[in-house]
């Protein structure tokens, strides 16, 4: 026993394990100035909780890194399917939490399926990929990765979970991207998805601000009358071209179908989402793109994510100190905005040293993505590291006040079992397939 | 072979797709690492200010507000306060401190509810302020509210209040014109005054001593800094800053005097000076109809404010320095000095009075005088008030001269009275009434301007500015209402307020003598007569203004009477008055009653 781990410590990346480690104690430690109530001079010991995952997770990790990840990618489909079903039960008779049926319980704890179903999308996602390398330019290919994609994110997103049904796309897009897809196909892709929120954005911020909407395009954006002509015309348009395309092979076709249908589709899904977002969800972007629109709500949030960590300064206010987090002025100050608490306690250097130490996996990842052994590590590595940048991103931009606010934990800090296992899981994969590059 | 090329084509796509990734996170990485230095470097200062305020809730201490009291203040004995504060509480709300908007209107039903206030209307004014900002959603609530407020946080949460000392005039009305009252800042006065340290909360004086004062009275508000969470529950509470009260003022009004000339205006609508030539200090001033200030700073005020002001007879107008009247017959002094003094008129030489004036012309005009007195002098004329006779002086000066004198002697001068809103008197001139009638001057307008009829307007502070020129020897003090101001306790004087010369006019002692004698013979044997059994030798001159019609004589008329007494005193003895009463019968039958009064009270106090 002793062996073995003396064996995986000598082939493991050191300083990798190590700055990973240190991201979660910095969490742990955050997690517990925050539940430091300064005015009853109690803690509520939630970091003893982060610290019982972290002792699972890093069990997990070290278990899953002693597993050969070819075998991962064996059995890839069932483990996607187990938590496909996992993830359906929660979604009808989960706990309901904040309104929310995120969590699924099993006696003395509660697991979030949907943070486990980000991996085993990757992993089956890479499993399919490379099963495909060869062909996946091609547009068709592309359906078995968007229904591995769409049924989850559906499944999430009703329980609702917008954020975490959110963060799918990106991880999905840059698989898709590291797996060879097609670039102009991704672009229309995301051309499509675009032009599909921009409408009902627009709507709803204009009808929000109190404009009011008469004449010219926005009655045209309203009336959704015109808006089917307009699209199906498009798409009428489209189908000739294309069928001219088919018959005469000219490139002025080509260059008349593909826009057309992105835009012709994007219209009809602009109508789709118009019916299918809730208010309070596209308020929600809005009020990421002005916090102003709302000082109460949303906006409240990064406002006062924005003074804790502005008022932390160079310095910092010092371990406990921070007047944002320690009075409840920063919501949600363990999970969504643990990073404006350590910027306010820690100030910029503390900042900076957060960043670093992500800025320093995410390297790791990238370099063990680029000497995997074959395409399903390669992919794998990347998407894993990925996922990681992407909740990076968006949790500290939204903290930072540049993001849209979407309620994502920020990986290895935020307090959450579910995540911290499941990231710590991932670690063990990318480590497991560091270990065979050698 | 071809496999294996292929395989490495892949490969390196996936190389340069992952580089492409590599791009974007350090870009991305980058623009987090510049939006740290942009939050916590170059705005670092300006967040921080911003999580102070999150976490201070500073609640400020307000400064009791000066004390003002009648001239006769010590600081030992039971003395009349004019304007004083008694304690009360203010409920107030920041709406920032809410995270969620419901909360916030939840807390506000539950006050309006406790306090039977509109919920609806609040509730929409709250929302339209600025969210950091303190609202106050109730003045003036007595404890027991606070006390259920305090106790019931759940119900009310963050519902704060604080302590708002309240206003009191104990006088009610009888002040109103001197004291004035104090009011909240409008959005104008705030942007006026918010570099001096006026805060949008706080309260300034509005008109009188409270406004001129407000500096001296108002003090610096002290402050709480107390430490609290997001839910406003206390961490820690210290003394920020200690309040400095604001100084107590004593005025040179007489209580009693003030209270005599008040009650004996009555009713009618008009004004009261009573001073000390000798040094400005007014006595009295009185300026009816009023207002009671209390009504006005009480809340729920805007009603009783919107009836004061569209009452026609316009309370809040202090006729004492913002309406001008004709001076009618009390000009003749200025007649009589003007002749004296540039004319070297031989104050005994006679002009016969048959009771009218014909003003020889295209048409020959007859100006009249209220009875025919036979052969005058100029001191008969004065004391009988013979206007047949000031014509004739009037014409014989001509127009121009009697501009000069009324300037020279300052009726159009503004009097520099220590209470805001002055306006002075109106002079007119030849060119003036060209350019205003399209007319030249004729004899018939200067035949009225020696009487003090037509165009020439005076104040009732100018007026009396112009009698104590007559006492003093030509030397005009400021007339001032403070006589000296104190610390809060009472304890020190911090300043007394020395008599300011306003000008030195010089007349020949001969001059004031004469005209000093017609008004002395005016109160023995002329229309002042009934002033004549007081025990101060007075001297007086009435004056009948005839505001609507020169000829008709209608009850459009105003009441004039300056004097003063004891006729024949060192000048720091003598006390001087102005009354004028819109609309009364005449001087002598309104005006002369109210000086009457004034000076028994005067002489009652052993004032001379």
């Amino acid at each position: 026993m002793f062996k073995t781990i003396r064996s995986a410590f000598q082939e493991y990346d050191v300083n990798f394990l190590f700055a990973i480690i240190v991201l979660v104690l910095i969490g742990i430690i955050t997690i517990y100035a925050t539940g430091f109530d300064p005015i009853e001079k109690v803690n509520s010991g939630l970091y003893k909780k982060q610290l019982l995952w972290f002792i699972i997770g890093a069990g997990c990790m070290f278990a899953v890194s002693r597993i050969h990840y070819r075998l991962l990618g064996d059995y890839s489909l069932y483990i996607y399917l187990i938590l496909l079903l996992l993830l359906l039960i929660t979604t009808i008779f989960g706990a309901k939490i904040r309104n929310t049926r995120a969590w699924i319980s099993f006696g003395f704890f509660a697991i979030q399926p949907s943070e486990f179903m980000k991996l085993a999308c990757i992993i089956l996602l890479a499993k399919y990929l490379e099963l495909r390398q060869f062909d996946i330019k091609r547009l068709r290919e592309l359906l078995i990765p968007f229904a591995v994609i769409g049924l989850p994110v559906l499944l999430i997103y009703l329980q609702p979970d917008f954020g975490t049904a959110m963060i799918y796309v990106p991880i999905f897009l840059t698989l898709l991207f590291l797996g060879g897809a097609d670039i102009p196909q991704l672009i229309s892709i995301v051309g499509i998805a675009t032009i599909a929120l921009f409408v009902p954005m627009m709507l709803t911020y204009l009808e929000w601000s109190g404009v009011s909407i008469s004449g010219g395009i926005f009655s045209f954006l309203k009336g959704n009358e015109l808006l089917y002509i307009i699209a199906g015309s498009l798409l009428i348009i489209s189908i000739i071209t294309f069928i001219l395309y088919f018959f005469f092979n000219s490139k002025i076709y080509r260059a008349i179908y593909i826009p057309a249908f992105i835009f012709s589709s994007g219209l009809f899904l602009s109508v789709l989402i118009q019916r299918f977002l809730k208010e309070y969800q596209k308020r929600r972007i809005l009020v990421f793109l002005n916090p102003d629109l709302d000082p109460y709500g949303s906006g409240y949030n990064v406002i006062q994510s924005k003074i804790a960590i502005g008022s932390g300064g160079i310095i910092g206010k010092g371990f406990l100190k921070g007047s944002q987090s320690q009075l409840g002025f920063l919501p949600e100050k363990s999970t969504d905005f643990i990073f404006s608490v350590i910027a306010e306690e820690w100030g910029f250097i503390g900042a900076v040293i957060v960043l670093l130490l992500y800025a320093y996996i995410i390297y790791k990842g990238f370099t063990i993505a680029l000497k995997a052994p074959d395409k399903f590590g390669m992919l794998v590595a990347g998407g894993i590291t990925c996922m990681i940048f992407f909740h990076v991103i968006i949790n500290i931009g939204m903290a930072l006040g540049i993001m849209p606010v979407t309620g994502l934990p920020l990986t290895f800090l935020s307090y959450g079992g579910s995540n911290l296992i499941m990231s710590l899981i991932s670690v063990g994969i990318l480590i497991n397939i560091d270990s065979r590059i050698r | 072979m071809q496999f294996a090329s292929i395989r490495t084509k892949i490969i390196e796509e996936f190389r340069k797709r992952l580089f492409f990734i590599g791009i974007i996170v350090i870009v991305i990485f980058g623009i987090f690492f510049f939006q740290l230095i942009n939050l916590q470097i170059i705005q670092g200062k300006e967040y921080s200010e911003k999580s102070r305020m999150n976490m201070e809730n500073n609640i400020p201490i307000p400064a009791s507000r000066g004390e003002i009291y009648d001239r006769n203040f010590a600081p030992d004995k039971q003395n009349m306060v004019l304007a004083t504060n008694r304690p009360s509480f203010n409920i107030i709300v920041i709406p920032a401190r809410y995270q969620e908007k419901q909360k916030l209107r939840y807390a506000v039903k539950n006050v309006c509810a406790l306090l039977k206030l509109p919920y609806d209307e609040i509730i929409a004014d709250i929302q339209s302020n600025n969210p950091y900002n303190r609202y106050i959603i109730q003045e003036d609530v007595p404890f027991d509210i606070v006390v259920t407020i305090a106790t019931n946080q759940d119900k009310f949460p963050n519902i704060m209040w604080e302590d708002a000392p309240v206003r009191v005039y104990p006088f009610s009305n009888m002040f109103s014109h001197v004291i004035g009252y104090i009011g909240s800042l409008t959005k104008d006065e705030y942007n006026t005054y918010k570099d001096v340290g006026y805060k949008y909360y706080q309260k300034i004086g509005k008109a009188g001593i409270e406004r001129q004062y407000d500096s001296t009275l108002r003090g610096v508000d002290g402050y709480v800094r107390r430490i609290v969470d997001a839910k406003n529950r206390t961490e820690g509470e210290e003394i920020g800053q200690h309040p400095r009260p604001g100084y107590n003022i004593v005025l040179t009004i007489d209580y009693d005097v003030q209270k005599t000339a008040y009650t004996a205006l009555g009713d009618k609508r008009g004004s009261v000076i009573v001073m000390k030539p000798a040094t400005g200090e007014i006595i009295s001033l009185v300026s009816k109809p009023d207002y009671d200030p209390n009504l006005i700073i009480s809340k729920n005020n805007a009603k009783i404010i919107n009836q004061l002001n569209s009452d026609k007879n316009k309370p809040f107008l202090n006729r004492t320095i913002q309406s001008r009247y004709p001076p009618a017959s009390t000009f003749k002094l200025v007649t009589a000095i003007a002749a004296l003094e540039e004319e070297k008129w031989n104050p005994n030489v006679t002009l016969y009075c048959p009771g009218k004036y014909t003003l020889k012309g295209y048409v020959d005009r007859d100006f009249y005088c209220y009875q025919a007195h036979g052969s005058v002098n100029l001191l008969w004329a004065i004391a009988k008030s013979c206007s047949v006779y000031f014509y004739q002086l009037g014409l014989k000066l001509g127009p121009t001269t009697i501009f000069n004198y009324a300037g020279y002697l300052g009726l159009a001068e503004p009097s520099g009275i220590d209470i805001p809103g002055e306006i002075t008197g109106f002079i007119p001139s030849k060119k003036w009434k060209l350019k205003t009638f399209g007319q030249p001057w004729f004899d018939g307008d200067t035949v009225n301007l020696s009487i003090g009829q037509g165009f020439m307007l005076v104040t009732p502070m100018g007026m009396m500015n112009f009698i104590a020129a007559i006492v003093n020897s030509g030397v005009v003090f400021k007339p001032h209402l403070v006589k000296e101001i104190r610390s809060n306790d009472n304890s020190s004087i911090v300043s007394v307020v020395v008599p300011e010369k306003l000008r030195e006019i010089p007349l020949s002692p001969t001059t004031l003598e004469t005209i000093k004698q017609g008004m002395r013979m005016a109160v023995m044997s002329g229309t002042a007569a009934r002033l004549g059994y007081l025990k101060v030798e007075m001297c007086g001159k009435t004056g009948t203004a005839q505001t609507r019609s020169k000829r008709q004589e209608d009850a459009s008329q105003h009441a004039w009477f300056v004097g003063f007494g004891p006729y024949d005193a060192e000048p720091e003895k003598v006390v001087a008055i102005v009354v004028m009463v819109e609309y009364g019968v005449a001087g002598a039958a309104t005006a002369v009653p109210v000086a009457e009064q004034v000076f028994s009270t005067l002489i009652k106090k052993g004032c001379f």
